[in-house]
């Protein structure tokens, strides 16, 4: 009786989740299927799980719009911002964790500061700046005005922090600079902080778009969400097309989801249980 | 010196070296614009070859009576305060429900759940473009075997708005889910175990153990939420450019729209400053409420 209580409650939830998870990514299964559909045929017959397995729409899409070259572009921003963040996080983050100096809280303070400042409120004199330095239309401007961020920072000093002191008095004692102690002690140790970081600088540039339109629209110099924004505007009612378009853009952050999910999930927990 | 200085762990040089790039690099992109933002929305500056011109308060003056300016923090806060709120609601609950312990295939679900939040806004405001499309779109085209006339949604005045906050849901709702569960588990079991011992139900456990001890977590969340939704743009300028008739211009889009296509910088920059303001208000009252965000003993 019990037992028999148990399994419909169970039974119970499982409905309701799963008829929760089912409006969550109705948009995307409706997206991949219309992708796989016949050109023109976007909503008619209005069905949700694929039937036809028409992959033109990929080939058109993918020959239509230069979409290899925004991969390309994307990619090539996105590993230098997340090395960079790595590198000059790691860095402050050290001095942070582990260097007392007078106003060093205060500097961190700072630091941390930076991420409440909404980009619409800089927006216009970054924009000023890059122009004067000659930068529109480069990989100037789409690379180092995001060198270092206060979120890598944030999660590495905490993860900098909870190594336990002997390992790092150890090496002192031994003689080691700070330099070694930070690379060859201190963030072998921390390498899921470091994993962290280099996801959210990866999405954040792969999932950019307002700063990439302003200053670097030029089609030889687009990263995949303008490319894509490119795209549809060339192909006005072409939607079987534009999904394949959707499906080729989210495709690297949604593995990179997948895959990292852990990471992922404990550094979007640190920004929130705080 | 430079031997010296790896050999001996010269502190204050260390922190001078390993805090300059990124000290630089917040320097020239975020404080010296935000005072430069501050400086430019004293003045008159509508083309670039000319100086700019000191006219004191007047762009603020200008902005305040400006009724399209008022409509768009309006609606910006609409947008920001339903989707941050229905997010919260829906986000608890169905994060009460994924922490059930008889519930299978729990991290498949939550990963589900989250798949919104990493899709690119502009993916996520192409796919919906097509899916609410009044005429072809998979909604409408499933909805008329229901009602005669559905609504045309992103081009219909009395429904833009909210179709664009059913798609700010969607994709702020995994975030909220994910705090939550993180939370609920921290929730000692005895406090579950006592309420079951008194004879409570499951609604009743609910609303006297679940909801007070998420409150801080609620609040944060409340303050994330909101200062992420103010500043809501791609999905905007992908799907309805603020149309029909303004009913969805939020403030993001005035200022581009100012700055960038009418090239009105000083005006622009006073938009700026005002956006900065409000944030900064959400912030404090962050602080205030939850403490500032840096302590890490209590993450």
């Amino acid at each position: 009786m019990q037992k028999n209580k148990k399994n419909i409650n169970k039974a119970f939830l499982l409905v309701i989740t799963i008829s929760m998870v089912f409006l969550m990514v109705l948009p995307y299964l409706w997206m991949i299927t219309a992708s796989l559909k016949e050109r023109g045929h976007v909503s008619d017959p209005p069905y949700l799980f694929p039937k036809t397995f028409d992959f033109s729409n990929y080939t058109k899409a993918w020959n239509g719009a230069p979409f290899g070259k925004y991969y390309l572009n994307t990619i090539f921003v996105a590993v230098v911002v997340v090395v960079s963040r790595i590198l000059f996080g790691s860095l402050a983050a050290y001095v942070f964790a582990f260097i007392k100096f007078k106003g060093r809280d205060f500097i961190y303070f700072l630091y941390i500061s930076t991420m409440m400042i909404p980009f619409y409120a800089i927006v216009i004199p970054m924009y000023l700046l890059v122009n004067d330095f000659g930068w529109l239309n480069s990989y100037q401007a789409l690379i180092i005005p995001r060198l270092a961020d206060a979120f890598s920072i944030m999660i590495l000093r905490q993860s900098f922090i909870s190594i336990p002191h002997d390992y790092i008095d150890a090496a002192k004692m031994d003689g080691a600079s700070h330099w070694h102690i930070l690379w060859k002690i201190v963030v072998p140790m921390s390498l899921p902080s470091v994993i962290t970081s280099a996801i959210f600088s990866f999405l954040y540039i792969w999932n950019d778009f307002f700063w990439p339109f302003l200053v670097a629209n030029e089609p030889e110099l687009r990263v995949i969400q303008i490319g894509l924004q490119a795209f549809t505007g060339q192909y006005l009612t072409e939607w079987t097309y534009w999904m394949a378009g959707t499906v080729i853009a989210s495709l690297p952050p949604v593995l990179i989801f997948i895959f990292g999910q852990k990471y992922y999930i404990s550094g979007l927990s640190r920004t929130g249980l705080k | 010196m430079f031997k010296s200085f790896f050999r001996k762990r010269n502190n204050t040089l260390t922190a001078i070296i390993f805090l300059l790039p990124s000290a630089v690099v917040f320097i020239v992109f975020v404080f010296y614009p935000i005072l430069k933002a501050f400086r430019l929305s004293l003045f008159e500056w509508n083309n670039p070859s000319k100086e700019p011109i000191f006219i004191g308060l007047e762009n603020y003056k200008e902005l305040l009576s400006d009724a399209r300016f008022m409509n768009s923090l309006k609606v910006t806060f609409t947008y920001a305060f339903s989707v941050t709120f229905i997010s919260i609601i829906l986000g608890l609950l169905i994060a009460t429900i994924l922490n059930n312990k008889n519930l299978p295939f729990k991290t498949f679900f939550r990963g589900l759940f989250f798949l919104p939040t990493v899709t690119p806004t502009i993916v996520a405001a192409m796919v919906w473009i097509i899916l609410f499309n009044p005429t072809y779109g998979f909604i409408n085209t499933i909805l008329r075997n229901f009602i005669s006339s559905p609504p045309n949604w992103f081009s219909d005045p009395d429904w833009a708005l909210l179709t664009l906050m059913l798609l700010g849901i969607w994709r702020r709702l995994g975030f909220t889910i994910i705090i939550y569960l993180a939370a609920l588990q921290n929730i000692p079991s005895e406090y579950y175990e006592i309420a079951q011992m008194d004879g409570a139900n499951t609604l009743q456990t609910f609303r006297y153990v679940t909801i007070p001890q998420m409150l801080p977590t609620t609040l944060m969340l409340i303050t994330l939420g909101l200062m992420d939704a103010f500043m809501v743009f791609d999905q905007v300028l992908i799907t309805t450019r603020g149309g029909p008739a303004g009913v969805t211009e939020v403030v993001s889009l005035f200022l581009y729209t100012d700055a960038f296509t009418l090239f009105k910088m000083g005006k622009g920059s006073a938009i700026s400053v005002i956006i900065f303001v409000i944030i900064m208000v959400i912030t404090i009252i962050q602080w205030r409420l939850v403490g500032f965000g840096t302590n890490e003993d209590v993450a």
